[in-house]
């Protein structure tokens, strides 16, 4: 019980820093405190009608429409391939498709952005997608294969015995199961590029700046509504992807399964 | 639906019938080979340009001469590792609360412990700059309670880094220890009581004990997660707080000096690789803990 009472204030300083942002949006003053002085929807507006931010928000979404992209279709075929299989060199395999997880995100940062000048591809927003499916690729990965676990591969086996080629494989016995798979590896790469600033900050330009880099360089200067107001719109892309995943968690009756999900990543 | 088969048999009967299997032998190879290149090209290329750029010229040399190097290395030693004790300690209570729960309580608690995992950082390094400011939520309260008249400086210094990373961190620590907890076997307790254990001494005999390879796990995982990190120090921290992540921005983006910064990459990305392989190890031996 005494654990219980000391855990509330743990609890409170765990969730009231992602819940403030909220009315920290409508506040009414041009300078940002807690609680707001006076409620108004003026920053939300002048969010909107902003066109640097607005450009931001647009470069976060075409980066992470390709690393959603890229990281659902490399991510799931992996998984597929390697489902139910063994063979000399699979673990290294499965090391390499994990290892972008482990690598300080400073570190690829640095090698992208050598890479990407050295190949004459900068000043767009292609490769800030192309490295966010990078680290986003092995979240897919993941949550495909945990979708798998439940696949017997015999059932493949009888299929093709059958007579049902590799599309049909794929289409009536794999592509079912994987499914909510593919859609929780979505919404990672999504969350990955969304919230990724330290590659998207060395591979920055005028026409390729994301909204965390935005929120990075503004917040040094001024604490200002506007990024409130871009907080704001990232807590309801986490509270959407928590909603996801928590239903995910009820259906398969297992708080564990969501283990394999939660691996190292990130950079704070 | 095959569900009830488990992971182990299901790779066991794979490798009994696997003479037998009739899908083209081919089609897996094509599946795999996309990823395999897709890496080559966008992850192996870039990092082996890395390697490369860092053996021009004495960059090594040069980047462990230089005492700014010194100071943030040990300044991302010290901040990782308070910031991970002090993450432990708050991640076994929530493990501990949220296993003692029921089904439906732990839902709940679990998604407590999810949203911010799934915020990013800026977003909480914003609120934190907003409550710990001068004016903010923090120092009125510390004023209204009448324990300070002025405010106390609470942004830009290490405290803040490390409330800050505490913040970030706390979800990744609270998972693997309630693993831990969650594999402890009910009837051990029952059996202790059944002898005449009071609460403490079946905590201190038998919980903590046994969740010690889950501690470890969450321990250098924090660790490792840690030693990474580049916007709290920056957002939340002065300028005596730059970490190693900051450092090599510095060599790459104000001195343009690749060769060091691509160094100093490296130098992170193998102390990193030793941990991770501790912890790896440490994952692996608790697996057999648990199945013996």
């Amino acid at each position: 019980m005494s654990s219980l009472i000391a855990s509330v204030p743990v609890f409170v300083f765990l969730v009231v820093p992602t819940l403030i942002v909220l009315p920290m949006a409508f506040t009414g003053s041009r300078y940002i405190t807690f609680p707001p002085q006076q409620l108004s929807t003026e920053a939300v507006t002048g969010f909107f009608s902003d066109q640097a931010w607005m450009s931001a928000l647009s470069a976060s979404l075409q980066a992470a429409g390709v690393a959603v992209a890229i990281a659902v279709l490399l991510g799931g075929t992996a998984a597929v391939a390697l489902h139910g299989r063994t063979f000399p060199g699979k673990a290294a395999i499965t090391g390499l498709l994990l290892a972008p997880m482990i690598v300080p995100a400073v570190v690829l940062a640095l090698a992208f952005y050598q890479f990407f000048i050295s190949v004459g591809m900068v000043g767009t927003v292609l490769p800030i997608g192309l490295a966010h499916a990078v680290i986003a690729v092995p979240y897919a990965f993941l949550t495909v294969r945990a979708s798998l676990a439940g696949l017997n591969p015999a059932l493949v086996r009888s299929a093709s015995s059958l007579g049902a080629g590799a599309f049909s494989v794929m289409r009536f016995v794999y592509l079912p199961v994987i499914r909510p798979g593919l859609i929780a590896g979505a919404l990672f790469a999504f969350s990955v590029s969304i919230d990724e600033t330290v590659i998207a900050l060395f591979l920055q330009s005028p026409n390729a700046t994301t909204l965390p880099v935005k929120m990075f360089t503004d917040i040094q200067y001024n604490l200002t509504p506007k990024i409130a107001v871009s907080s704001a719109m990232l807590v309801t892309v986490a509270t959407l992807g928590l909603l996801v995943q928590v239903c995910f968690t009820i259906r398969r009756r297992s708080v564990a399964r969501l283990l394999p999900l939660t691996a190292p990543e990130q950079t704070g | 639906m095959t569900s009830t088969v488990t992971p182990a048999a299901a790779s066991a009967s794979a490798g009994a019938d696997a003479p037998r299997r009739r899908r083209p032998r081919g089609t897996w190879l094509l599946l795999l080979a996309p990823v395999l290149a897709f890496d080559a090209v966008l992850f192996l290329t870039p990092l082996g340009k890395l390697v490369a750029a860092s053996t021009h010229g004495d960059a090594y040399q040069r980047v462990l001469k230089d005492p700014l190097v010194s100071r943030s290395l040990l300044n991302t030693f010290e901040i990782s590792a308070l910031s991970t004790l002090a993450t432990v300690v708050l991640g076994y209570l929530l493990a501990v609360v949220i296993w003692r729960r029921g089904p439906l309580a732990r839902v709940i608690l679990f998604a407590l412990v999810l949203l911010p995992f799934w915020t990013g950082v800026l977003v909480k390094n914003f609120a934190w700059a907003v409550l710990l400011q001068d004016n903010g939520l923090v120092n009125t309260a510390l004023q209204g309670l009448g324990i300070t008249d002025a405010p106390v400086a609470l942004l830009h210094n290490r405290f803040a880094v490390v409330v800050g990373m505490v913040h970030y961190l706390l979800p990744y620590a609270v998972f693997p220890i309630f693993a831990a907890l969650a594999a402890i076997d009910d009837r051990l307790e029952l059996a202790a009581r059944s002898l005449g254990a009071g609460e403490a001494s079946i905590f201190r005999r038998i919980i903590l004990p046994l969740t010690v390879p889950g501690v470890s796990a969450a321990g250098l995982l924090v660790f490792i997660i840690s030693t990474g990190f580049f916007i709290t120090p920056v957002v939340l921290g002065g300028p005596g707080d730059m970490m190693i992540a900051n450092q090599i921005d510095f060599y790459a983006r104000q001195l343009t000096d690749f060769a060091g910064a691509s160094a100093l990459a490296l130098l992170l990305t193998v102390i990193v690789s030793v941990f991770v392989a501790i912890y790896q190890r440490i994952l692996r031996a608790g697996g057999e803990y648990e199945a013996g």
